[in-house]
Protein backbone atom coordinates (compact mmCIF):
# COMPACT_ATOMS: atom_id res chain seq x y z
CA UNK A 1 0.00 0.00 0.00
CA UNK A 2 1.46 3.50 -0.81
CA UNK A 3 1.87 5.59 2.09
CA UNK A 4 2.97 8.87 0.50
CA UNK A 5 2.02 9.90 -2.97
CA UNK A 6 3.72 13.10 -4.40
CA UNK A 7 1.99 13.87 -7.89
CA UNK A 8 3.66 16.55 -9.98
CA UNK A 9 4.70 18.30 -6.73
CA UNK A 10 6.51 22.19 -7.66
CA UNK A 11 7.50 24.87 -5.47
CA UNK A 12 8.36 28.24 -5.44
CA UNK A 13 9.26 30.39 -2.32
CA UNK A 14 7.63 33.97 -2.04
CA UNK A 15 10.93 35.44 -3.11
CA UNK A 16 10.48 33.81 -6.31
CA UNK A 17 12.78 31.05 -5.93
CA UNK A 18 11.99 27.55 -7.51
CA UNK A 19 13.02 25.00 -4.77
CA UNK A 20 11.11 22.11 -6.71
CA UNK A 21 9.90 21.52 -9.95
CA UNK A 22 7.34 18.69 -11.09
CA UNK A 23 8.66 15.93 -8.75
CA UNK A 24 6.28 12.53 -8.51
CA UNK A 25 7.26 9.70 -6.23
CA UNK A 26 5.10 6.74 -4.13
CA UNK A 27 6.27 5.96 -1.00
CA UNK A 28 4.89 2.23 -0.24
CA UNK A 29 4.51 1.28 2.99
CA UNK A 30 7.21 0.12 5.30
CA UNK A 31 9.72 1.67 2.92
CA UNK A 32 12.92 3.89 4.29
CA UNK A 33 13.54 6.43 1.83
CA UNK A 34 16.75 8.26 1.74
CA UNK A 35 16.41 12.31 -0.19
CA UNK A 36 19.35 12.63 -1.36
CA UNK A 37 21.02 15.88 -2.34
CA UNK A 38 23.23 18.88 -2.28
CA UNK A 39 23.04 21.55 -0.04
CA UNK A 40 20.06 23.55 -2.05
CA UNK A 41 18.75 20.66 -4.02
CA UNK A 42 15.10 20.90 -1.93
CA UNK A 43 15.62 18.08 -0.02
CA UNK A 44 14.25 20.55 3.02
CA UNK A 45 11.88 21.89 1.56
CA UNK A 46 9.93 19.15 0.29
CA UNK A 47 10.33 17.39 3.73
CA UNK A 48 8.51 20.23 4.88
CA UNK A 49 5.78 20.07 1.89
CA UNK A 50 5.31 16.67 3.28
CA UNK A 51 3.89 17.53 6.93
CA UNK A 52 1.78 20.29 5.60
CA UNK A 53 4.37 22.82 7.16
CA UNK A 54 4.01 24.80 3.68
CA UNK A 55 0.91 23.88 2.26
CA UNK A 56 0.21 22.07 -1.07
CA UNK A 57 -1.98 20.14 -3.06
CA UNK A 58 0.29 17.61 -4.64
CA UNK A 59 0.58 15.31 -1.60
CA UNK A 60 -1.67 12.09 -0.37
CA UNK A 61 -1.12 10.67 2.77
CA UNK A 62 -2.43 6.93 2.45
CA UNK A 63 -4.94 8.03 -0.51
CA UNK A 64 -5.87 11.46 1.51
CA UNK A 65 -4.97 14.67 0.53
CA UNK A 66 -2.72 15.65 3.02
CA UNK A 67 -4.44 19.28 2.83
CA UNK A 68 -7.68 17.51 4.15
CA UNK A 69 -6.32 16.45 7.63
CA UNK A 70 -6.93 17.90 10.30
CA UNK A 71 -4.31 19.15 12.48
CA UNK A 72 -4.07 16.62 14.98
CA UNK A 73 -5.19 14.19 12.96
CA UNK A 74 -2.27 14.94 10.73
CA UNK A 75 -0.05 15.02 13.93
CA UNK A 76 -0.95 11.52 14.59
CA UNK A 77 0.24 10.04 11.00
CA UNK A 78 2.92 12.09 10.11
CA UNK A 79 5.88 12.79 13.11
CA UNK A 80 8.79 15.22 12.20
CA UNK A 81 12.41 15.06 13.48
CA UNK A 82 14.29 18.05 13.19
CA UNK A 83 17.36 18.65 12.42
CA UNK A 84 18.25 20.62 15.64
CA UNK A 85 16.00 22.31 18.87
CA UNK A 86 16.31 24.99 20.79
CA UNK A 87 16.04 24.32 24.79
CA UNK A 88 15.46 27.58 26.46
CA UNK A 89 13.50 25.90 29.10
CA UNK A 90 14.82 23.16 31.70
CA UNK A 91 12.07 20.79 30.33
CA UNK A 92 12.87 16.92 31.77
CA UNK A 93 13.45 14.49 29.53
CA UNK A 94 10.39 12.80 30.11
CA UNK A 95 8.70 16.08 30.03
CA UNK A 96 9.71 16.50 26.61
CA UNK A 97 9.52 13.22 24.91
CA UNK A 98 5.70 13.38 26.44
CA UNK A 99 5.40 16.77 23.88
CA UNK A 100 4.66 14.05 21.20
CA UNK A 101 1.70 12.78 22.57
CA UNK A 102 0.14 16.03 22.12
CA UNK A 103 -1.93 15.08 18.76
CA UNK A 104 -3.40 12.77 21.37
CA UNK A 105 -4.85 14.97 24.05
CA UNK A 106 -8.02 17.51 24.00
CA UNK A 107 -6.87 21.19 23.49
CA UNK A 108 -6.93 21.94 27.55
CA UNK A 109 -5.93 18.35 28.43
CA UNK A 110 -2.89 16.90 30.70
CA UNK A 111 -0.99 13.77 29.56
CA UNK A 112 -2.35 10.84 31.24
CA UNK A 113 -0.24 7.53 33.24
CA UNK A 114 -0.41 5.95 29.49
CA UNK A 115 1.09 8.70 27.70
CA UNK A 116 3.98 8.77 30.62
CA UNK A 117 4.56 4.95 30.27
CA UNK A 118 4.35 5.49 25.71
CA UNK A 119 6.85 8.75 26.73
CA UNK A 120 8.83 6.46 28.62
CA UNK A 121 9.24 3.20 26.38
CA UNK A 122 9.91 5.76 23.97
CA UNK A 123 13.10 7.16 25.98
CA UNK A 124 13.79 3.62 26.38
CA UNK A 125 13.78 2.55 22.80
CA UNK A 126 16.13 5.22 22.21
CA UNK A 127 18.39 3.96 25.28
CA UNK A 128 18.17 7.68 27.40
CA UNK A 129 15.24 6.12 29.64
CA UNK A 130 17.84 5.93 32.61
CA UNK A 131 18.37 9.82 32.15
CA UNK A 132 14.03 10.68 32.06
CA UNK A 133 14.45 13.04 35.02
CA UNK A 134 17.68 14.85 33.23
CA UNK A 135 16.93 18.05 31.64
CA UNK A 136 17.19 18.97 27.93
CA UNK A 137 19.26 21.98 28.06
CA UNK A 138 22.41 19.50 29.66
CA UNK A 139 22.01 17.49 26.54
CA UNK A 140 24.98 16.82 23.59
CA UNK A 141 24.43 17.39 20.16
CA UNK A 142 24.39 13.45 19.61
CA UNK A 143 21.66 12.72 22.96
CA UNK A 144 19.85 15.82 21.77
CA UNK A 145 19.07 13.78 18.51
CA UNK A 146 17.93 10.67 20.38
CA UNK A 147 15.79 12.54 22.73
CA UNK A 148 13.94 14.35 19.07
CA UNK A 149 13.87 10.50 17.67
CA UNK A 150 12.16 9.80 21.01
CA UNK A 151 9.66 12.39 20.96
CA UNK A 152 8.16 11.74 17.00
CA UNK A 153 8.32 7.73 18.25
CA UNK A 154 6.17 8.79 21.18
CA UNK A 155 3.97 10.20 18.83
CA UNK A 156 2.94 6.53 17.36
CA UNK A 157 2.55 8.04 13.94
CA UNK A 158 2.68 5.52 10.90
CA UNK A 159 5.29 7.84 9.47
CA UNK A 160 8.56 9.71 10.15
CA UNK A 161 10.15 12.49 8.45
CA UNK A 162 13.36 13.09 9.88
CA UNK A 163 15.66 16.20 8.51
CA UNK A 164 19.77 15.28 8.32
CA UNK A 165 19.62 13.25 11.04
CA UNK A 166 23.31 12.39 11.29
CA UNK A 167 24.46 15.74 9.78
CA UNK A 168 26.57 16.72 13.60
CA UNK A 169 26.68 13.20 14.85
CA UNK A 170 29.82 11.20 16.06
CA UNK A 171 30.28 7.78 14.49
CA UNK A 172 29.05 6.30 17.78
CA UNK A 173 26.30 8.23 17.60
CA UNK A 174 25.28 8.14 14.33
CA UNK A 175 25.72 4.07 13.84
CA UNK A 176 22.48 4.49 17.43
CA UNK A 177 20.79 6.59 15.26
CA UNK A 178 21.12 3.91 12.28
CA UNK A 179 19.98 1.03 14.88
CA UNK A 180 17.22 2.88 16.35
CA UNK A 181 15.73 3.44 12.77
CA UNK A 182 16.43 0.04 11.36
CA UNK A 183 14.39 -0.93 14.41
CA UNK A 184 11.46 1.48 13.72
CA UNK A 185 11.63 0.19 9.87
CA UNK A 186 11.14 -3.19 11.20
CA UNK A 187 8.04 -2.25 13.38
CA UNK A 188 6.58 -1.47 10.36
CA UNK A 189 7.29 2.60 10.29
CA UNK A 190 7.72 4.01 7.06
CA UNK A 191 10.57 6.35 6.97
CA UNK A 192 11.46 9.55 5.37
CA UNK A 193 14.80 11.25 5.72
CA UNK A 194 17.01 14.05 4.09
CA UNK A 195 20.69 13.36 3.68
CA UNK A 196 23.73 14.34 1.69
CA UNK A 197 25.60 11.86 2.76
CA UNK A 198 25.41 8.75 -0.30
CA UNK A 199 26.80 6.09 2.24
CA UNK A 200 24.64 6.92 5.11
CA UNK A 201 21.86 6.84 2.67
CA UNK A 202 23.06 3.70 1.31
CA UNK A 203 23.42 2.04 4.77
CA UNK A 204 19.55 3.11 6.01
CA UNK A 205 17.53 3.44 3.11
CA UNK A 206 15.44 0.86 1.17
CA UNK A 207 14.59 3.43 -1.03
CA UNK A 208 16.47 6.62 -2.70
CA UNK A 209 15.18 9.34 -4.44
CA UNK A 210 18.01 11.85 -5.57
CA UNK A 211 17.52 15.64 -6.10
CA UNK A 212 19.07 17.98 -8.00
CA UNK A 213 18.37 21.37 -8.65
CA UNK A 214 14.48 20.87 -7.35
CA UNK A 215 14.30 18.52 -9.88
CA UNK A 216 13.84 14.66 -9.34
CA UNK A 217 17.40 13.13 -10.79
CA UNK A 218 15.97 9.70 -9.98
CA UNK A 219 14.07 7.45 -7.67
CA UNK A 220 14.04 3.66 -6.92
CA UNK A 221 15.69 0.99 -4.74
CA UNK A 222 18.92 1.86 -3.62
CA UNK A 223 20.36 -0.92 -5.33
CA UNK A 224 19.04 0.59 -8.68
CA UNK A 225 19.70 3.92 -8.21
CA UNK A 226 23.05 4.39 -6.14
CA UNK A 227 25.77 4.24 -9.06
CA UNK A 228 28.95 5.79 -9.80
CA UNK A 229 27.01 7.51 -12.48
CA UNK A 230 24.10 8.79 -10.91
CA UNK A 231 25.80 10.08 -7.90
CA UNK A 232 28.72 11.65 -10.10
CA UNK A 233 25.66 13.67 -11.79
CA UNK A 234 24.03 14.80 -8.26
CA UNK A 235 27.05 16.08 -7.23
CA UNK A 236 29.16 17.15 -9.81
CA UNK A 237 32.18 15.28 -8.60
CA UNK A 238 33.17 12.08 -9.43
CA UNK A 239 31.92 9.27 -7.12
CA UNK A 240 32.62 5.84 -6.78
CA UNK A 241 30.03 3.38 -5.66
CA UNK A 242 32.46 -0.50 -5.02
CA UNK A 243 31.51 -3.34 -2.99
CA UNK A 244 34.40 -4.89 -0.95
CA UNK A 245 32.87 -8.26 0.91
CA UNK A 246 29.54 -7.42 2.38
CA UNK A 247 30.17 -4.14 2.44
CA UNK A 248 28.94 -1.22 -0.14
CA UNK A 249 31.33 1.75 0.08
CA UNK A 250 30.77 5.31 -1.86
CA UNK A 251 33.57 7.73 -1.79
CA UNK B 1 9.44 1.56 33.86
CA UNK B 2 6.79 1.73 36.95
CA UNK B 3 9.58 3.54 39.00
CA UNK B 4 9.51 6.40 36.28
CA UNK B 5 5.51 6.54 36.44
CA UNK B 6 5.74 6.25 39.87
CA UNK B 7 8.08 9.10 39.89
CA UNK B 8 6.61 11.43 37.42
CA UNK B 9 3.15 11.26 39.77
CA UNK B 10 4.78 11.63 43.12
CA UNK B 11 6.38 14.79 41.33
CA UNK B 12 2.98 16.11 40.18
CA UNK B 13 1.84 15.11 44.01
CA UNK B 14 4.66 17.05 45.74
CA UNK B 15 3.55 20.23 43.18
CA UNK B 16 0.03 19.56 43.97
CA UNK B 17 1.02 20.04 47.73
CA UNK B 18 3.33 22.76 47.59
CA UNK B 19 0.30 24.39 45.52
CA UNK B 20 -1.88 23.77 48.17
CA UNK B 21 0.52 24.77 50.66
CA UNK B 22 0.70 28.34 48.62
CA UNK B 23 -3.06 28.63 48.31
CA UNK B 24 -3.53 28.20 52.11
CA UNK B 25 -0.76 30.84 52.95
CA UNK B 26 -2.48 33.32 50.68
CA UNK B 27 -5.62 32.82 51.90
CA UNK B 28 -4.95 32.95 55.63
CA UNK B 29 -2.08 36.54 54.81
CA UNK B 30 -5.07 37.87 52.99
CA UNK B 31 -7.75 37.78 55.60
CA UNK B 32 -4.92 38.48 58.14
CA UNK B 33 -3.95 41.73 55.93
CA UNK B 34 -7.26 42.99 55.98
CA UNK B 35 -6.68 43.23 59.64
CA UNK B 36 -3.50 45.30 59.16
CA UNK B 37 -3.45 49.42 58.57
CA UNK B 38 -3.00 52.66 59.32
CA UNK B 39 -6.48 52.86 60.98
CA UNK B 40 -7.48 53.32 64.05
CA UNK B 41 -3.44 53.36 64.55
CA UNK B 42 -0.54 51.61 62.77
CA UNK B 43 -0.65 47.66 62.92
CA UNK B 44 -3.46 44.93 63.25
CA UNK B 45 -7.20 45.41 64.28
CA UNK B 46 -8.18 43.27 67.62
CA UNK B 47 -11.65 41.50 66.18
CA UNK B 48 -13.08 43.04 69.21
CA UNK B 49 -12.99 46.23 68.34
CA UNK B 50 -14.31 45.41 64.72
CA UNK B 51 -18.44 45.08 66.53
CA UNK B 52 -18.36 48.25 67.98
CA UNK B 53 -16.33 50.30 65.63
CA UNK B 54 -18.96 50.85 62.29
CA UNK B 55 -16.41 53.01 60.71
CA UNK B 56 -13.79 50.61 60.83
CA UNK B 57 -15.92 47.69 59.49
CA UNK B 58 -16.95 50.30 56.82
CA UNK B 59 -13.00 50.69 55.67
CA UNK B 60 -12.67 46.60 55.74
CA UNK B 61 -15.15 46.00 53.37
CA UNK B 62 -15.08 48.98 51.20
CA UNK B 63 -11.57 49.58 51.48
CA UNK B 64 -8.79 46.69 52.44
CA UNK B 65 -11.38 44.11 50.84
CA UNK B 66 -11.52 45.56 47.32
CA UNK B 67 -7.69 46.20 47.50
CA UNK B 68 -6.78 42.57 48.84
CA UNK B 69 -8.97 41.53 45.89
CA UNK B 70 -7.07 44.20 43.46
CA UNK B 71 -4.03 42.66 44.54
CA UNK B 72 -4.49 38.89 44.05
CA UNK B 73 -5.63 39.03 40.94
CA UNK B 74 -3.58 42.14 39.82
CA UNK B 75 -0.71 39.59 40.83
CA UNK B 76 -2.03 36.85 39.65
CA UNK B 77 -2.54 37.69 35.72
CA UNK B 78 0.46 39.96 35.74
CA UNK B 79 2.54 36.53 36.56
CA UNK B 80 0.14 34.47 34.33
CA UNK B 81 0.50 37.55 31.32
CA UNK B 82 4.92 37.32 31.88
CA UNK B 83 5.28 33.48 32.01
CA UNK B 84 3.02 33.39 28.74
CA UNK B 85 4.98 35.54 27.19
CA UNK B 86 7.72 33.57 28.29
CA UNK B 87 6.77 30.73 26.51
CA UNK B 88 5.19 31.74 23.58
CA UNK B 89 8.31 33.76 22.68
CA UNK B 90 10.64 30.91 24.18
CA UNK B 91 12.52 33.59 26.26
CA UNK B 92 12.66 33.31 29.99
CA UNK B 93 13.61 37.40 29.95
CA UNK B 94 10.67 38.52 28.27
CA UNK B 95 7.22 39.92 29.85
CA UNK B 96 4.72 42.00 28.56
CA UNK B 97 6.79 45.03 29.63
CA UNK B 98 8.92 44.39 27.26
CA UNK B 99 6.90 44.58 23.74
CA UNK B 100 5.93 48.09 24.69
CA UNK B 101 2.59 46.94 26.04
CA UNK B 102 2.91 48.65 29.30
CA UNK B 103 3.85 51.88 27.45
CA UNK B 104 1.32 51.43 25.30
CA UNK B 105 -1.38 50.88 27.93
CA UNK B 106 0.19 54.14 29.73
CA UNK B 107 -0.38 56.40 27.16
CA UNK B 108 -3.65 54.88 26.34
CA UNK B 109 -4.75 56.23 29.89
CA UNK B 110 -2.73 58.95 29.93
CA UNK B 111 -4.42 60.03 26.84
CA UNK B 112 -8.14 59.81 28.05
CA UNK B 113 -6.65 61.19 31.40
CA UNK B 114 -5.93 64.34 29.51
CA UNK B 115 -8.94 64.43 27.66
CA UNK B 116 -10.67 64.68 30.42
CA UNK B 117 -12.88 62.02 30.42
CA UNK B 118 -13.19 60.84 33.78
CA UNK B 119 -14.79 57.81 33.24
CA UNK B 120 -12.69 54.57 34.22
CA UNK B 121 -14.13 52.24 31.44
CA UNK B 122 -12.84 54.69 28.94
CA UNK B 123 -9.32 54.61 30.20
CA UNK B 124 -9.64 50.62 30.42
CA UNK B 125 -10.93 50.61 26.84
CA UNK B 126 -8.00 52.93 25.98
CA UNK B 127 -5.22 51.00 27.91
CA UNK B 128 -6.63 47.97 26.16
CA UNK B 129 -6.15 49.33 23.31
CA UNK B 130 -2.99 51.05 23.29
CA UNK B 131 -1.39 48.06 24.66
CA UNK B 132 -2.56 45.45 21.69
CA UNK B 133 -1.56 48.43 19.03
CA UNK B 134 1.87 48.50 20.95
CA UNK B 135 1.96 44.38 20.88
CA UNK B 136 0.93 44.38 17.06
CA UNK B 137 3.44 47.23 16.39
CA UNK B 138 6.29 45.18 18.17
CA UNK B 139 5.27 42.23 16.52
CA UNK B 140 5.09 43.58 13.40
CA UNK B 141 8.17 45.36 13.44
CA UNK B 142 10.35 42.70 14.47
CA UNK B 143 8.74 40.69 11.06
CA UNK B 144 10.07 43.58 9.06
CA UNK B 145 13.46 44.05 10.85
CA UNK B 146 16.35 42.84 8.68
CA UNK B 147 18.97 42.29 11.37
CA UNK B 148 19.89 39.34 13.89
CA UNK B 149 17.56 36.52 15.08
CA UNK B 150 14.08 36.51 15.92
CA UNK B 151 14.26 37.29 19.55
CA UNK B 152 16.54 39.88 19.22
CA UNK B 153 14.27 41.60 16.65
CA UNK B 154 11.63 41.19 18.73
CA UNK B 155 13.23 42.65 21.61
CA UNK B 156 14.79 45.55 19.57
CA UNK B 157 11.30 46.13 18.16
CA UNK B 158 9.87 45.87 21.82
CA UNK B 159 12.73 48.67 22.80
CA UNK B 160 11.86 51.27 19.77
CA UNK B 161 7.99 50.91 20.27
CA UNK B 162 8.09 51.39 24.24
CA UNK B 163 10.70 54.56 23.56
CA UNK B 164 8.17 55.77 20.83
CA UNK B 165 4.93 55.31 23.46
CA UNK B 166 6.73 56.98 26.32
CA UNK B 167 8.18 60.04 24.37
CA UNK B 168 4.25 60.22 23.08
CA UNK B 169 3.48 59.64 27.16
CA UNK B 170 6.23 62.88 27.60
CA UNK B 171 3.91 65.07 25.28
CA UNK B 172 0.77 64.30 27.25
CA UNK B 173 2.26 64.63 30.12
CA UNK B 174 3.29 68.30 29.26
CA UNK B 175 -0.10 69.23 27.97
CA UNK B 176 -1.59 67.63 31.10
CA UNK B 177 -2.86 69.90 33.84
CA UNK B 178 -0.89 69.80 36.40
CA UNK B 179 -2.77 69.89 39.63
CA UNK B 180 -5.06 66.87 38.85
CA UNK B 181 -4.20 65.16 35.35
CA UNK B 182 -0.75 65.15 35.70
CA UNK B 183 -0.74 63.37 39.20
CA UNK B 184 -3.22 61.09 37.79
CA UNK B 185 -0.70 60.00 34.94
CA UNK B 186 1.95 60.29 37.80
CA UNK B 187 0.05 57.71 39.25
CA UNK B 188 -0.03 56.00 36.70
CA UNK B 189 3.82 55.42 36.08
CA UNK B 190 4.41 54.38 39.68
CA UNK B 191 1.80 51.79 40.09
CA UNK B 192 -0.27 51.26 43.20
CA UNK B 193 -3.57 50.02 44.59
CA UNK B 194 -4.86 53.06 46.43
CA UNK B 195 -7.48 53.64 43.92
CA UNK B 196 -9.32 50.31 44.43
CA UNK B 197 -13.28 50.61 44.97
CA UNK B 198 -15.75 47.71 44.34
CA UNK B 199 -17.02 49.14 41.44
CA UNK B 200 -13.87 49.12 39.59
CA UNK B 201 -13.27 46.23 40.40
CA UNK B 202 -16.42 44.52 39.71
CA UNK B 203 -15.68 46.10 36.17
CA UNK B 204 -12.35 44.54 35.07
CA UNK B 205 -12.93 41.38 37.16
CA UNK B 206 -15.08 39.13 34.81
CA UNK B 207 -12.68 39.67 32.14
CA UNK B 208 -9.05 39.34 34.01
CA UNK B 209 -10.84 36.32 35.49
CA UNK B 210 -11.41 34.97 32.26
CA UNK B 211 -8.24 35.68 30.86
CA UNK B 212 -6.68 33.44 34.07
CA UNK B 213 -9.36 30.88 33.42
CA UNK B 214 -8.12 30.85 29.48
CA UNK B 215 -4.21 30.72 30.32
CA UNK B 216 -4.90 28.46 33.16
CA UNK B 217 -6.65 25.37 30.52
CA UNK B 218 -3.80 25.90 27.79
CA UNK B 219 -1.05 25.26 30.92
CA UNK B 220 0.16 22.17 29.23
CA UNK B 221 0.01 22.95 26.03
CA UNK B 222 2.47 26.63 26.66
CA UNK B 223 5.05 23.80 26.59
CA UNK B 224 4.53 22.49 23.35
CA UNK B 225 4.43 26.68 22.23
CA UNK B 226 7.94 27.31 23.62
CA UNK B 227 9.00 24.36 20.57
CA UNK B 228 10.17 26.04 17.34
CA UNK B 229 7.09 26.74 15.37
CA UNK B 230 7.70 24.03 13.37
CA UNK B 231 7.54 21.39 15.95
CA UNK B 232 4.78 22.67 17.20
CA UNK B 233 3.09 22.08 14.32
CA UNK B 234 4.49 18.83 14.09
CA UNK B 235 2.89 17.61 17.35
CA UNK B 236 -0.77 19.02 16.12
CA UNK B 237 -0.83 22.08 17.02
CA UNK B 238 -1.79 25.79 14.78
CA UNK B 239 1.12 27.28 16.66
CA UNK B 240 0.23 30.94 14.57
CA UNK B 241 -2.99 30.76 15.65
CA UNK B 242 -2.64 29.21 19.80
CA UNK B 243 0.39 31.75 19.59
CA UNK B 244 -2.18 35.13 18.60
CA UNK B 245 -5.02 33.91 21.23
CA UNK B 246 -3.00 33.64 24.29
CA UNK B 247 -0.99 36.79 23.21
CA UNK B 248 -3.72 38.64 22.99
CA UNK B 249 -5.22 36.54 26.47
CA UNK B 250 -2.48 38.08 27.99
CA UNK B 251 -2.22 41.10 26.81
CA UNK B 252 -5.91 42.09 27.29
CA UNK B 253 -5.67 40.75 31.26
CA UNK B 254 -2.46 43.08 31.73
CA UNK B 255 -3.41 45.83 30.14
CA UNK B 256 -6.86 46.16 31.87
CA UNK B 257 -5.25 45.51 35.26
CA UNK B 258 -2.89 48.05 34.98
CA UNK B 259 -5.57 50.41 33.75
CA UNK B 260 -6.50 50.17 37.76
CA UNK B 261 -3.64 49.25 39.20
CA UNK B 262 -0.68 51.53 37.13
CA UNK B 263 2.21 50.44 36.03
CA UNK B 264 3.62 47.71 38.02
CA UNK B 265 6.83 46.09 36.97
CA UNK B 266 9.30 42.87 37.46
CA UNK B 267 6.01 40.51 38.46
CA UNK B 268 5.75 39.32 35.24
CA UNK B 269 9.43 38.75 35.20
CA UNK B 270 10.34 37.31 38.32
CA UNK B 271 7.27 35.18 39.59
CA UNK B 272 7.95 32.82 36.44
CA UNK B 273 11.19 32.17 37.74
CA UNK B 274 10.96 31.57 40.94
CA UNK B 275 7.76 29.28 39.90
CA UNK B 276 9.82 27.26 38.02
CA UNK B 277 12.74 26.71 40.48
CA UNK B 278 10.04 25.53 42.50
CA UNK B 279 7.77 23.52 40.49
CA UNK B 280 10.43 22.65 37.68
CA UNK B 281 9.78 24.25 33.96
CA UNK B 282 6.52 22.31 33.24
CA UNK B 283 4.00 24.74 32.91
CA UNK B 284 1.37 22.41 33.58
CA UNK B 285 2.30 22.97 37.03
CA UNK B 286 4.88 25.97 36.73
CA UNK B 287 1.57 28.27 35.48
CA UNK B 288 -1.08 28.13 38.30
CA UNK B 289 2.26 28.37 40.88
CA UNK B 290 2.90 31.50 38.88
CA UNK B 291 -0.36 32.56 39.26
CA UNK B 292 -0.01 31.87 43.42
CA UNK B 293 3.34 33.32 44.21
CA UNK B 294 2.22 36.49 41.83
CA UNK B 295 -0.82 37.21 43.91
CA UNK B 296 1.53 36.34 47.23
CA UNK B 297 3.80 38.69 46.07
CA UNK B 298 1.61 41.65 44.96
CA UNK B 299 -0.54 40.81 48.53
CA UNK B 300 2.76 41.22 50.87
CA UNK B 301 4.26 44.32 48.64
CA UNK B 302 0.79 46.13 48.90
CA UNK B 303 0.39 45.48 52.89
CA UNK B 304 3.93 46.34 53.17
CA UNK B 305 3.45 49.90 51.42
CA UNK B 306 0.24 50.51 53.22
CA UNK B 307 1.61 50.13 56.52
CA UNK B 308 5.28 50.54 57.21
CA UNK B 309 5.06 54.29 56.49
CA UNK B 310 2.40 56.83 57.51
CA UNK B 311 2.70 57.86 53.77
CA UNK B 312 1.97 54.83 51.56
CA UNK B 313 4.60 53.81 49.33
CA UNK B 314 3.66 52.97 45.66
CA UNK B 315 3.46 49.34 45.10
CA UNK B 316 5.48 49.40 41.90
CA UNK B 317 8.42 50.89 43.30
CA UNK B 318 8.77 48.25 45.58
CA UNK B 319 7.75 45.32 43.07
CA UNK B 320 10.55 46.33 40.86
CA UNK B 321 13.19 47.53 44.06
CA UNK B 322 12.32 43.52 45.29
CA UNK B 323 11.96 42.03 41.60
CA UNK B 324 15.35 43.76 40.74
CA UNK B 325 17.27 42.04 43.83
CA UNK B 326 15.60 38.58 43.54
CA UNK B 327 16.63 39.21 39.78
CA UNK B 328 20.31 39.41 40.55
CA UNK B 329 20.17 36.65 42.82
CA UNK B 330 19.03 34.40 40.51
CA UNK B 331 21.26 35.25 37.48
CA UNK B 332 24.24 34.96 40.72
CA UNK B 333 23.02 31.55 41.29
CA UNK B 334 21.42 30.04 38.09
CA UNK B 335 22.96 26.66 37.13
CA UNK B 336 21.67 24.55 34.09
CA UNK B 337 23.84 26.11 31.58
CA UNK B 338 21.95 29.71 32.07
CA UNK B 339 18.85 28.36 30.70
CA UNK B 340 15.35 28.82 32.71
Amino acid sequence: MTALKIDNLSFTYPSGTRALSNVSLEVGQFTTLALLGSNGAGKSTLLDLLFGWKPSSNIFLFGKPLKEYGRKELGRNIALVPQSEHYNFSFTLLEYTLFGRAPYLKEMASPSDGDVRIAYEALEMVGMASFAKRSVTTLSGGESQLVLIARAIAQGSKVLLLDEPTSALDPANRRKVIEILNLLHDQGKTIIFTTHDAQFAYELATHVAMLKGGKLLSFGTKERVVTSSLLTTLYDTEMTVCTVGEKTLIY
Amino acid sequence: MMETERTYRSEAKRNRRILLLLLTTLLLLSVLFLFAGRYPKGGLTFPSDLATNHLMQNIMLNVRLPRILLALIAGAILSAAGFTFQMLFSNPLVEPGFLGVSQGSAFGAALVIVAGTNNSAMVQVSATFFGLLALGASYFLAKRFRFGGWLLRLVLSGIAVSAIFSSALGVVKLVAEPTKDLQDITFWMMGGLWNSNWKQILTIMPVVLVCLAILFSYRWRMNLLSLQEKSAYSVGLNPKVDRTVLLVVATVGTTLTISLTGLIGWVGLIMPHLARKLFGSDSKAALPGSMVMGSLFLLLCDTVGRTLLPTEIPIGLLTSFIGAIIFIVILSLKHQGGKA
